[in-house]
């Protein structure tokens, strides 16, 4: 039953006129450009000193022409990132060069500093691996080729979409660019201290590499989140399969899943639409969860979840296998471009409203339903205490659902994705929880698995989720 | 049809304080000084679950009243309500509670299973329960005596907002709730005034003028929302022609179905506030002739009625009688797809 909704729904999505996936004007002055910072600026030194300069100019200019998109301002060079010399120690060492040498990495409690630079430039690597480094570099040369173009205030929501995505591929790319430097810096500086016999030189350096260390291990986890709009939070939805109470009732375990999962996150949850199954569980249900990253985690949980157990609704005992669809809809922030909604689009029904309403009906129930007719996309909400704050939450979903079919489209465009509409909602099966014969939980993906499926129904997904983001990101690009 | 126009002319004065009304908070602001244990909380709810759960869909099928599946869910409201600390305890299964910890409530524990009780044995209103109506954005104080806004009547304040992005001198200007209840027309519209915006609400009832009070003094309205006691007009005949604009959520219930009403309504709720006579429209028609004398030109109106009959109706009394008073007279209709409310403008 849900997925024939599934196959209705993506027919739906690819008729989606042209015109309504213009996107509304939000560009907004605080662009994050603006934030390309000078303090950095400190740990730029020597072969860095002339982009550091120009970094400089660059964003007070930015602050100028934030204030007065005019045009002309955009004529200044935007720092050329193939003009960064790579960094080296004074006798030519790269960070390449230092993976190379295959210093032994020791644990980090031993104060050597060869084991620190080596464990830094295996992270630096791994980092790159997982920002794309190299589609990442050719990006931003492409955005800073438009960004130099004279007319590019022309269309002043175009340009604050290239400046946006721009200064945030920037931030990332100086982030790394600042350790690699920072790297061959203190490996100098412990080069002459010996020379020098300076020890105490020398171990504040290592103990700044240590420092550094530690921090980029940090920073591979973050790298795994480099995706544009992974530090969303976003709506998950649920939907039971084929196959009746059983199924309803392994969605409502799914979802239970999930809201502890989020909560042990520190995530805020809520549940915005419920819709219970007669017997058991639930049909569907959709929450919302807030909090930085939320998005970035979710999405691995994109696909088809399936359960094989003994049903506890089969007086036969019998073992059932049931499926549940899991959906992951980031909710994008102000910054971003939303899909402009026509007010006159939308058809605003009061769910289950038997009767005359009015005075004659006392009722808590306020649910409404959205439908957005040009895409036939319906969005409910049912559990806020008034029928305005249903709406207003119902709305909301329903702009991140068209949100997500224009990036989803957009992304088609682009050919950057092959995926179909299909697998962006609700994607293929990706996981197994077998709680009879033998119990486990074993990720199709990633061949991740583990023998005890009462945590992972706890919220114990962390490692399910991270083992997928490091597989899809770290595999050999290209 | 004869229609009487009269209307129990107030015996109390204009905006004579209302001493002997006596107000109920509600539950959520009341001070947790009540302590249970966690084991004892579970029993109760456990409790009141059964006796939800066997309610089943016999009341939907009495008199279209909440099935189990709806008081469940206010269930939950109760308990969100209740609570102070742990407020998590339903919410978060997996924190593993000690059963003889602490919680505070505020109501004691005998209060809780003699509230749910009632709601689910003597279907008192869940508003009345929890002494408050979440409405709009807003969380309004509600008691008996006082009706308990319905969500339809929302859309009046998004109407009035419509008009006001039309006309701009209305958001300054002087507005009248007519029959105001728990104040929620009249802080909704309060809400989106601008600075020199004022609205009157009036009520016979001296519990809804006092619960309004209250109301407007949450949202710290006193300012802007000037609540007086009387019948419809009678309090406002000192700025007759100075409105920009009427609102109001009248009683439109024929007196002919007030018995058959859902009990939640028909047992609890103040008839006063649901009567509208034989044909419902008594106060309908009592504001619309009104609203002439009332309203400066380009003012606007809008009022809640029974549905597509009694909407209809008034577009064409107001049309005919009122020839020429009136412009742009419409219907607009409910997120139920019935004409729940006319409206209107003052002609110039």
């Amino acid at each position: 039953m849900s997925f024939l909704i599934l196959g209705r729904r993506s027919t739906q999505l690819s008729r989606i006129p042209r015109k309504l996936l213009l996107f509304s004007s939000t560009f907004s002055s605080q662009s994050p450009n603006t934030s390309i910072s000078n303090n950095r600026s400190t740990i730029f030194h020597s072969s860095y000193s002339s982009s550091n300069i120009r970094n400089k100019g660059f964003s007070s200019i930015f602050k100028g022409s934030t204030k007065n998109p005019s045009g002309s301002l955009w004529g200044v060079r935007f720092l050329s990132l193939e003009a960064a010399v790579e960094p080296t120690t004074a006798d030519g060492l790269t960070v390449e060069g230092i993976i190379a040498k295959n210093w032994n990495i020791l644990d980090d409690s031993e104060d050597d500093w060869k084991s620190h630079a080596s464990s830094i430039a295996q992270s630096v690597h791994l980092i790159k691996k997982r920002l794309k480094w190299k589609r990442l570099m050719y990006r931003l040369e492409v955005l800073s080729a438009q960004l130099n173009k004279a007319d590019l205030w022309d269309d002043p929501v175009h340009a604050g979409k290239i400046s946006r995505e721009h200064g945030s591929l920037m931030n990332k790319v100086e982030d790394v660019m600042a350790i690699e430097q920072e790297l061959v810096e203190h490996i100098d500086m412990i080069k002459l201290a010996r020379e020098e016999n300076d020890p105490e030189l020398e171990s504040e350096s290592v103990k700044a590499l240590l420092g550094i260390r530690r921090n980029v291990k940090e920073k591979e986890l973050e790298a795994l989140l480099s995706g544009e709009h992974d530090n969303c939070s976003c709506f998950i939805e649920v939907q039971a399969g084929a196959g009746g109470t059983e199924s309803m009732d392994w969605a409502s375990m799914v979802m239970q899943m999930y809201k502890l999962w989020a909560q042990r996150k520190g995530y805020g949850v809520s549940v915005v639409d419920e819709m219970p199954g007669e017997i058991a569980g639930i049909k569907r249900a959709t929450i919302k969860v807030d909090g930085e990253n939320a998005f970035g985690y979710a999405k691995s949980e994109v696909g088809v979840h399936r359960l094989v157990r003994i049903s506890p609704f089969d007086s036969a005992k019998r073992r059932h296998t049931s499926f549940v669809a899991v959906a992951v809809i980031p909710i994008l922030g102000d910054g971003s471009t939303h899909v402009q909604i026509n007010e006159s689009d939308l058809r605003i029904e009061r769910f289950r409203s038997g009767g005359a309403g009015g005075q004659s009906v006392n009722t808590t129930e306020s649910a409404v339903r959205i439908t957005h007719i040009p895409t036939g996309i319906t969005a409910s909400c049912q559990n806020e205490r008034s029928q305005h704050s249903n709406k207003a939450s119902a709305m909301a979903v329903l702009q991140s659902r068209l949100d997500q079919l224009e990036m989803a489209r957009q992304a088609q465009m682009n050919a950057q994705h092959t995926q179909s509409l299909t697998e962006i909602s609700w994607g293929n099966q990706i996981r197994t929880y077998v709680l009879h014969p033998y119990r486990m939980v074993k990720d199709l993906r990633t061949n991740y698995e583990v023998s005890d499926p009462d945590s992972v129904l706890e919220g114990d997904l962390d490692d399910f989720i991270l083992s997928f983001l490091s597989t899809s990101l770290d595999k050999d690009e290209e | 049809m004869r229609l009487s126009f009269i209307r129990p002319i107030s015996c109390y004065s204009v905006s004579s304080p209302a001493t002997s009304v006596k107000l109920q908070k509600p539950l959520f602001v009341r001070p947790p000084t009540f302590k249970t244990t966690i084991s004892d909380l579970k029993k109760w709810h456990l409790w009141a679950k059964s006796l939800t759960s066997s309610v089943g869909s016999t009341f939907l099928e009495l008199d279209n009243g909440p099935d189990s599946e709806l008081l469940l869910r206010e269930l939950n409201w109760l308990v969100e309500d209740a609570i102070q600390t742990p407020k998590s305890f339903l919410q978060q299964p997996h924190i593993k509670y000690n059963d003889n910890s602490s919680v505070s409530i505020r109501a004691s524990l005998e209060q809780l299973y003699m509230l749910w009780k009632q709601r689910v044995e003597e279907r008192r209103p869940f508003q009345y329960v929890v002494g408050c109506e979440h409405w709009r954005d807003l969380v309004l104080s509600v008691q008996e005596g006082v009706l308990i806004p319905r969500p339809e009547t929302e859309l009046i304040v998004d109407l009035v907002n419509d008009a006001i992005k039309e006309n701009e001198e209305l958001r300054e200007g002087l507005w009248a709730d007519l029959g105001t209840g728990s104040g929620a027309l009249a802080i909704g519209i309060a809400r989106i005034l601008g600075s020199s915006g004022r609205v009157v609400a009036t009520d016979l009832s001296p519990v809804a003028a006092a619960v309004a009070s209250y109301n407007v003094q949450t949202y710290d309205l006193e300012e802007k929302v000037h609540v007086k006691q009387g019948s419809w007009f009678e309090p406002l005949r000192d700025n007759d022609g100075e409105f920009v604009g009427l609102v109001s959520n009248p009683p439109y219930i024929p007196s002919k179905d007030i018995g058959g009403l859902q009990a939640e309504v028909g047992r609890h709720e103040p008839r006063l506030a649901l009567d509208g006579g034989a044909s419902g429209m008594n106060d309908l028609i009592h504001l619309c002739n009104g609203a002439v004398s009332m309203l400066k030109p380009g003012g606007f109106f809008a009022f809640e009625t029974n549905g597509d009959e009694q909407s209809k109706f008034l577009v064409h009394y107001i049309e005919t009688k009122k020839q020429g008073n009136f412009s742009k007279v419409k219907m607009v209709s409910d997120f139920a797809g019935i004409q729940r409310f006319i409206t209107g403008f003052r002609g110039r």
